[in-house]
């Protein structure tokens, strides 16, 4: 434990901060702006539908939702009831699947299966963007400045936080206020998003342009099902959430209610 | 950078606001050749090509067809051309200046040539809606976007057409369902619920009355309670309230409110439409584009007074 009252001072070569502080840090922003442009250019959209029936697999879901949701602000009791009716008997017999005939077996492996291979890969790609730098930095950092002490934090703090600033440096007496390189390292990680977001923009700002032109199709826009996922499972599921839904109308008194709270009390 | 261009003319619809929008097309179209195409900020060049898009839109509507040309030249070289929403505004674009009925025609036959190789074409599958509405053939038109909405029944826009086409072929219960749908869809859009109360309106002669002038009523409160100065909505409650009140179907079923709360929902609603009226007279110039409705208005309460 350091001595309390006791101002610890260790002389630092000023090159420490020239050499090792500095480099550290601007190769930790040039490597998350690499990242995200190498993010942006792999990234790929995700796949649309390419037949009509498809498209309605995916739909379908959502305008089960949408009714559940959104019915008790438009429907009286005859209108919702028909379609429930509709929705939960098309849900029931497999009518909105891609592939009615198939119903009932195993979804496909998604190993074989092209579109399930696909999203697996974005996810590799992704996983593989964060992995791959960090490694290779942090065994940088390792191999060329462990053990450095390079900095001093202005202000005091607690015994805990030395396992979080000071890994690499093997000292029980040394003051938390001491920051190794290798928790420099650690702190950029982690901290330095703010600087990204003043850097490339709001997140994912290059992302907006291909997001913008996608806009126009509906269909792209949205897919519920994973890869995966049997779609009849949740169709099912789906089915039973709206058949035990109970109808009520926001409409019903809307004229009282329109009275009392914007008419004049003179009317 | 970008000159200020007023939102009002940008979001408008109407023929005076496109117009005025179209006349910015050599100001919108000269900006970004001036200050290069290395933008940085991508947020404002994507805001660029929203507007280069609507002012294509405007410069058809106006009949500036060379302009158009020169935004469809941008919007292509930036997205490709086989971009889905690309092919879409060139075949706005064809039909547009096509010459004859056999140019339209020609139309049609590129549209199926392109679905027939991407079947979920939505952009080419609305335009080729579109044109068969135009080439006069409606109910190709219904079929064709049965079709569509089979597969994408989360397309509000959709269902507004094809309630729109039904009712021009007089089917009106189908077109109250069609709206019923886009409203489930986006429950919140007054103007949505007051067309819907206008449907039932006219719907309502025909048979099952008192039931249908009550939902109409219902509709246009609703309208009003999500927008409060929402002209056609008060308009059309001014109407119904009359007329259900002239048939005496007040209180008839559960469907229809009490005499009194209809009486006074009456006088409520001619109260605010004159005061509407008042205040965007005054203002002539901002409610330009929607001068007709406000002549409707004035004509409906000269009627009542």
């Amino acid at each position: 434990m350091a001595i309390q009252g006791a101002e610890q001072t260790i002389l630092r070569d000023p090159a420490l901060f020239y050499w090792i502080l500095f480099p550290i840090s601007i190769v930790m922003i040039l490597t998350g702006i690499l990242r995200h442009y190498a993010t942006v250019l792999m990234n790929s959209p995700p796949r649309s539908a390419t037949t009509l029936a498809e498209s309605r697999e995916r739909l379908a879901l959502i305008r089960a939702v949408n009714l559940r949701n959104n019915a008790c602000s438009v429907l009286d009791r005859e209108a919702f009831e028909m379609r429930k009716n509709y929705l939960v008997n098309g849900f029931r017999s497999g009518a909105f699947l891609k592939d009615p005939n198939n119903r009932g077996q195993p979804p496909a492996n998604p190993m074989t299966d092209p579109a399930g291979m696909e999203a697996m890969m974005g996810m590799l790609k992704g996983n593989m963007m964060m992995m791959i730098p960090q490694t290779l930095i942090m065994s940088w950092i390792n191999a060329f400045f462990s053990g450095f002490v390079i900095l001093k934090l202005p202000f005091p703090l607690t015994i805990r936080f030395k396992s979080m600033l000071q890994s690499g440096v093997m000292t029980r007496d040394l003051d938390v206020q001491w920051v190794s390189s290798l928790s420099w390292y650690f702190l950029n990680l982690m901290g330095l998003q703010s600087v990204f977001g003043f850097i490339l923009g709001s997140d994912n700002a290059a992302n907006q342009m291909a997001q913008q032109m996608g806009m126009a199709n509906p269909a792209a826009m949205v897919n519920p099902l994973q890869p995966g996922q049997d779609p009849d499972k949740m169709f099912l599921s789906e089915a039973e959430n709206l058949e035990v839904m109970e109808h009520f109308c926001i409409l019903d008194g809307v004229e009282e209610r329109i009275l009392q709270n914007f008419a004049p009390a003179g009317i | 950078m970008a000159g200020p261009v007023d939102v009002r003319e940008i979001n408008g619809s109407d023929l005076i606001s496109a117009l005025h929008l179209a006349q910015q097309a050599p100001a919108i179209l000269g900006q970004e050749s001036g200050s290069g195409a290395t933008s940085s900020n991508s947020t404002k060049t994507a805001d660029y090509y929203v507007r280069v898009e609507q002012l294509m839109l405007a410069c058809l509507r106006t009949g500036d067809d060379q302009s158009a040309q020169n935004c469809l030249n941008r919007l292509s070289l930036r997205f490709g051309p086989s971009n889905e929403r690309i092919m879409g505004l060139r075949g706005l674009y064809e039909e547009a200046t096509a010459k004859d009925h056999s140019a339209l025609e020609k139309c049609l036959q590129e549209y199926d040539n392109t679905l027939s190789q991407s079947p979920v074409n939505v952009p080419i599958l609305k335009r080729r809606i579109a044109l068969l509405r135009s080439l006069d053939r409606p109910s190709d038109a219904i079929s064709a976007l049965i079709q569509l909405l089979d597969a994408i029944p989360t397309d509000a826009e959709a269902w507004c057409e094809l309630a729109d086409l039904y009712q021009s072929q007089g089917l009106g219960s189908q077109a109250i369902f069609s709206l019923e749908e886009a409203l489930l869809i986006a429950p919140n859009s007054w103007n949505i619920h007051s067309r819907l109360g206008e449907l039932l309106y006219i719907c309502a002669s025909e048979g099952d009355t008192s039931r249908l002038l009550g939902r109409s009523v219902q509709h246009f409160s609703r309208s009003i309670e999500l927008c409060d100065d929402y002209l056609r909505g008060f308009y059309g409650l001014i109407l119904a309230s009359t007329r259900v009140l002239d048939n005496d179907y007040a209180g008839v079923s559960g469907q229809t409110p009490s005499k009194k709360t209809l009486e006074r929902l009456k006088a409520f609603a001619l109260q605010r439409l004159g005061d509407i009226v008042e205040s965007r007279s005054v203002d002539d110039q901002h409610w330009a584009s929607s001068r007709s409705e406000l002549i409707a208005a004035k004509e409906l309460l000269n009627r009542f007074k």
